[in-house]
This record gives structure tokens, sequence and C-alpha cells, in this order.
């Protein structure tokens, strides 16, 4: 049994001229969660579009737990979860027949479809039409569809994307269950904080390449610039800024001088986010 | 391909379709529609012939058929005559030419014109002309002592005395065969534009189970509803294994048609702008049936003719296997080729 749960050997996939995949190598450990960010059209929804065998690569391979997703895919599906970017449910159903639906095609005998909805928070509204729920139930019930059949592999789309502090929050409890239950979480989001605080590992996906992949932790103290930052009143009455970069040689005398010859108002210390390592690193913003 | 899988794709598509309020509404208003139409019709034919008369001469005879008992009103005219024949006045219009007695007493035969109402069924144009032989055998006691034109004012027409709830029978098995096109295409148009159809595909079911469903689905619910209102219309009674083959074949034809439809919709209104038309032209050969002779030969390239010419014939006239052959392998071939075209269709739009 390999020791990764997914690998990407030269993966490449192109619409008419566009890249929309440039020739991507990457692993991901079982039990592990990946962090997968970019803006949009970097490439992400194509990378879990081929990996999900949902599209075949032009050029590369893309293995999930031992298997050639394209030349099995069969094998590989009842081991996946894909929880999409879009909603897609039956609207008209409710949210149980849409999960005992699902577990039946997963060949699922002894489902509980209510057990699932509680882990979701959707206890007591089971028996509703999905077309009766909010966005944020909606993107739950998602979810919950994507583990119904206990996935070694969970993949989700932009799960929390637009999403209220709750759902997010109830969604970012299932994925660190999910992985506490051993599944691996390819995880890909717009949301910074979400990728520091969920992912073991964050992969940086810009024009469809990984122009980085490492722990957040690595990624800031590589690329990232740790500062102390003050406010100071000055002579005339006025607030002004003051930055002093800690990593500098300098650093001690310049924190001294600032604390003996200005009036320091307030002061704390500042980590590069993985939003400011990924503009330095690509040139550009998450969201455009 | 698992027959769990389809049969739970089949489920959920029986669910999802009951619960799309306007189709059911559309299919139940459609039914109920149909068999009050049926059963508004009249349930047999008016055999009472009107026969009109132009005689410029008195013929003893003619006093003797209306003893008979036979209806005759007079004509002042031929050209009246005519006239009232057109209007439907009259079925048959005989005109009898002036010179008739001197011809017959020189032993000439003279030329008794008759004229028929479109509509007359080739029965009624062969008795009358019986009729009118026999009339002047009796005036004359001589048979083929004259010459008969015929003459069809208006268009030519065929059909039978079949009674017009009868005729409408192929044309109601269309409409309901047909109607489903609507409700499919939306069902399936939406499980495209909504993606659901992704989330299936990542589960073991694959693209082929899910045709497969569709295609069971689509047929079975377009056929049972025709085999139901051709149970409640008596189209059952005769030859109900052909009528059954018949229906379907249709019924496949309507689910290929939906296949396209769905392949090129996006939402209900784009269903609804490309199911009208394809209904309309479906539609069009049952007129064939109801209004006999109205339409030309043209209407054959549609392939829901020989669904309607087939039921027609074997409902209303009892014809066998070896009447119609031809016909369901013609409606077979389009079926089949409508089938795999719009499979193929819709199978780009699944990936």
């Amino acid at each position: 049994m390999s020791e990764y749960a997914i690998i990407a050997e030269d993966l490449t996939y192109y619409y008419g001229d566009l890249i929309a995949v440039n020739h991507i190598d990457f692993k991901v450990a079982r039990g592990e969660i990946l962090g997968f960010l970019g803006p949009n059209g970097a490439g992400k929804t194509t990378t879990i579009n081929i990996l999900t065998g949902q599209m075949k690569p032009k050029g590369g391979r893309a293995i999930l737990l031992g298997t050639d997703v394209a030349e099995d895919v069969k094998k590989v599906k009842g081991d996946i979860g894909v929880c999409f970017e879009t909603t897609n449910l039956y609207e008209q159903m409710s949210a149980i027949e849409n999960l005992n639906l699902f577990a039946r095609l997963f060949g699922i005998k002894s489902f509980d479809a209510g057990k699932l909805l509680s882990r979701v928070g959707l206890e007591g509204r089971g028996k509703d039409r999905v077309e009766t729920y909010s966005k944020g139930m909606k993107q739950r019930l998602m979810v919950a569809r994507s583990i119904v059949n206990q996935p070694q592999i969970l993949f989700l789309d932009e799960p929390t994307a637009g999403l209220d502090p709750t759902s997010s929050l109830a969604i970012h409890n299932i994925i660190i269950q999910e992985r506490d239950r051993g599944a691996t979480v390819f995880l890909t989001t717009h949301d910074m904080v979400e990728a520091d605080k969920l992912s073991d590992r964050v992969a940086f996906m810009n024009k469809g390449k990984i122009v980085a992949l490492d722990t957040p932790l690595n990624l800031k103290q590589q690329y990232g610039k740790r500062a102390l930052n003050a406010k100071v009143l000055t002579p005339g009455g006025k607030l002004e800024d003051r930055e002093i970069a800690l990593d500098a040689a300098d650093t001690p005398g310049s924190v001294k001088e600032l604390f003996s010859n200005e009036k320091v108002v307030t002061v704390h210390s500042r980590e590069a986010t993985l939003e400011d390592i990924f503009i330095k690193i690509t040139g550009r913003g998450l969201v455009e | 391909m698992k027959i769990r899988i389809i049969s739970n794709l089949i489920s959920k598509d029986l669910t999802l379709f009951f619960r799309k309020k306007a189709i059911v509404v559309l299919t139940l208003i459609g039914f109920i529609f149909y068999l009050v139409i049926y059963f508004v019709m009249p349930a047999s034919v008016d055999e009472n012939l009107k026969i009109g008369l132009y005689s410029p001469v008195s013929l003893p005879v003619l006093n003797q058929i209306e003893e008979e008992g036979l209806e005759i009103s007079s004509a002042a005219s031929e050209e009246l005559l005519k006239e009232e024949v057109l209007a439907g006045s009259y079925t048959v219009g005989i005109s009898i030419p002036a010179d008739i007695l001197e011809k017959l007493e020189s032993k000439q035969k003279p030329v008794i014109s008759l004229y028929f109402t479109p509509d007359t069924p080739q029965e009624v144009k062969d008795s009358m002309e019986i009729v009118v032989r026999e009339l002047v055998f009796m005036q004359t006691g001589q048979p083929l002592a004259f010459d008969i034109s015929e003459e069809i004012l208006g268009q030519d027409l065929t059909g039978t005395p079949i009674p017009p709830r009868d005729r409408l029978r192929p044309l109601l098995a269309i409409f309901i065969l047909m109607m489903e096109i609507l409700g499919l295409s939306n069902l399936i148009s939406e499980e495209i534009e909504r993606r659901t159809a992704r989330a299936l595909l990542v589960t073991p079911a694959t693209v082929t189970d899910i045709f497969i469903a569709k295609s069971i689905f689509g047929v079975g619910l377009a056929f049972i509803q025709a085999v139901i209102l051709m149970i409640i219309i008596g189209g059952m009674k005769t030859q109900p294994l052909i009528v059954l083959v018949s229906l379907l074949l249709g019924a496949a034809l309507a689910t290929g048609i939906s296949f396209f439809i769905s392949a090129r919709a996006r939402d209900f209104m784009s269903v609804l702008s490309w199911s009208f038309p394809a209904l309309i032209i479906l539609i069009i050969p049952s007129f064939t049936i109801m209004f006999p002779g109205a339409v030309t030969a043209w209407i054959k390239i549609i392939p829901s003719y020989y669904l309607v010419d087939t039921v027609h014939r074997a409902v209303n006239f009892g014809s066998g296997w070896g009447d119609v052959w031809i016909n369901l392998l013609i409606l077979f071939s389009f079926t089949l080729i409508i089938f795999c075209a719009g499979i193929y269709m819709l199978r780009r739009k699944f990936r």
C-alpha cells in the first residue's frame, strides 16, 4: 500500500491553446490535509476534475490510492468523496432523500442519514426539500453528501465560499473530523485563514503551475517578513506608524531606540500571512 | 452497468418527475382533455344518404324510388345540384340528362352524372352506382344501357365510414406520447444545467448507467400513459400486440427526441421553445386520419406518420402483421436513428 493517497506526476491539461494545468507534480500523504490555493482560473478545479476522474489528463498521471485514475476510474470512485464548488443537489428532494440516493449508489446498505445530518448541524430539517434551504445549509448538505461513503480521499472545492461563520465552522469541524478518521483531504480555497488553520501543507497554484508547496509555517519562515509595528505620538501631536523588521541584524538596537526616543502608543508583532506570501511569490492577489 | 444503480436512478427520476408540479399538471390536464375530446365525439357515422337529383325529364321510376323510402331532393339545375353537394347538403348528386329517354329508346347510351362530396367513402360511391344502374334497369328493362360519369367535387379524399371518435385514437396516442417529450426534456436538461449529473458521475454510476436509466424511465413513462389512454378509449380491442409494439416504438421515438432537446435546452422556457415545434411537426401525420386526403405524400418523411398509420390500421381496420410490418420497420429505423443521435448529442453535454 502506497504511503501517498494522491500522486500527481507531470499532470497537464489544456483547453485549446490555454494551458490550465501545466506539468504539475505533487504528493499527498494518507491522512494529510492539503490546502490548494490560487486565484480564479489558476487551474485548481481542473486539477480536482482530473484527480476525481471527471476529466482525462492530456499528459501525465493522477494516481489515487495506487491506481491510475485515467486507466481505472471505477476502482477509485468508491473510495473518494467530492464536494463541488457550485451547489448541485436535487432540490425537489429532501436532504434525507438526497443522502439516501447517494448511499444507495455507493452500495451502502445500513446508512443513517439522520446521524450524518446531525454532524453537519442539519438535524430536524432532514425531511424538508432542499429548495427551502439557505445557501449555508445547502453547502453543509453538499459536504455531508461527499462523505456518505466514508471516503479515503475527500475533495472539497471551495466548500466555505460565501458562507456565514456558523456554516463555515461546521464545515471546518467536519474536515478535521474526517482527517482524524484517517481520510486524506484535498481542499481548495480562497480563504487564507481557513487554509492556514486547517492545512498540514499548502500548495500555491498560479497560471497552471504549483509555485510553492510546504507547511504554512515553513512558507512563512521562508518567504515571510516578521516585524514589529508601532504607533507613536509625534511632538506635534500626530500619530505615526513605525515598523521594525525582526530578522535584521540591528533589530535589538532599533527596538531600544524606539522605546527610548519616541512616545509609543501601541505596539504589536506582525507575522506574514499566506496571502502576503502568495503575492510575494506570484506578484498577484488571490482574489482578483 | 449495475441493476442496483440503474434502478436507483430510475427511482430518483420518478420522484423528481412527480414533484414538478407544472409537468404533472400539464400531463394530467392533457390526459383528461384527450379523454373528454374522445368521448364527446360522435360514436357512430350518420349513414342516411342525402341524395340530390336534377332531372329535366319526368321518369316514372323516380316516383317508385320515393315510394321505396329513399330520400331524394330535387335540384332546379345541374349547377345548383353541384353547389348543394359542395355545401354538404347532399352526399350524392345525380344529374339525369335531358335526352335520356330519347337515347334509351334509340338504343344509345345516355351519360348519367354522379357528384360526390369530397369525403364520400368508396363504398357509398359504389353503392350509388349500383342504385343508378338498378333504376335504369327498372326504367328500361335493359342492363348496361347507359354510362356513368363520376365526378368528385372539391379535393378527392379517401376514407371509410369510421366514427369520428375512432379516428381520434391515433391522434390521441401520438399526443400523449409526444407530450412526454416536454417532461423528459425538462428533467434531463435540469440534470445537466444544475450539474447534478456531475455529482452522480463521481459515484460508481457511469454515463452509460445514467443513459440506460433515463431511457427506461422515458420510454416507460410515455408507454404506460399511452397504453392506459388506449385501453380507456378502446384502442386495444383489435390487434393489441401491434398497438403495443407501435406505442413502444413511439415512446422510444419521443425519448430520443427528448435527448436531442435536452442537449440544446438550458431551462424550462427553452425546453418549451424546442418542444413545441417538434410536437407540432410530429402531430401533423395524425391529420391524415382525421381528414383523409388533406395532406400529400411528403407527410411520410415525418417519423410519426408510421406510428399513426399503424395504430389507425390496426385499431380501426384490424390490420394484421402482414399489413403493417413495413410501417413498423420504418418506424423502428427512424426511432433507432433518432435515439442514437439523441444519445450522441447528449453525451457531449455530459462530458
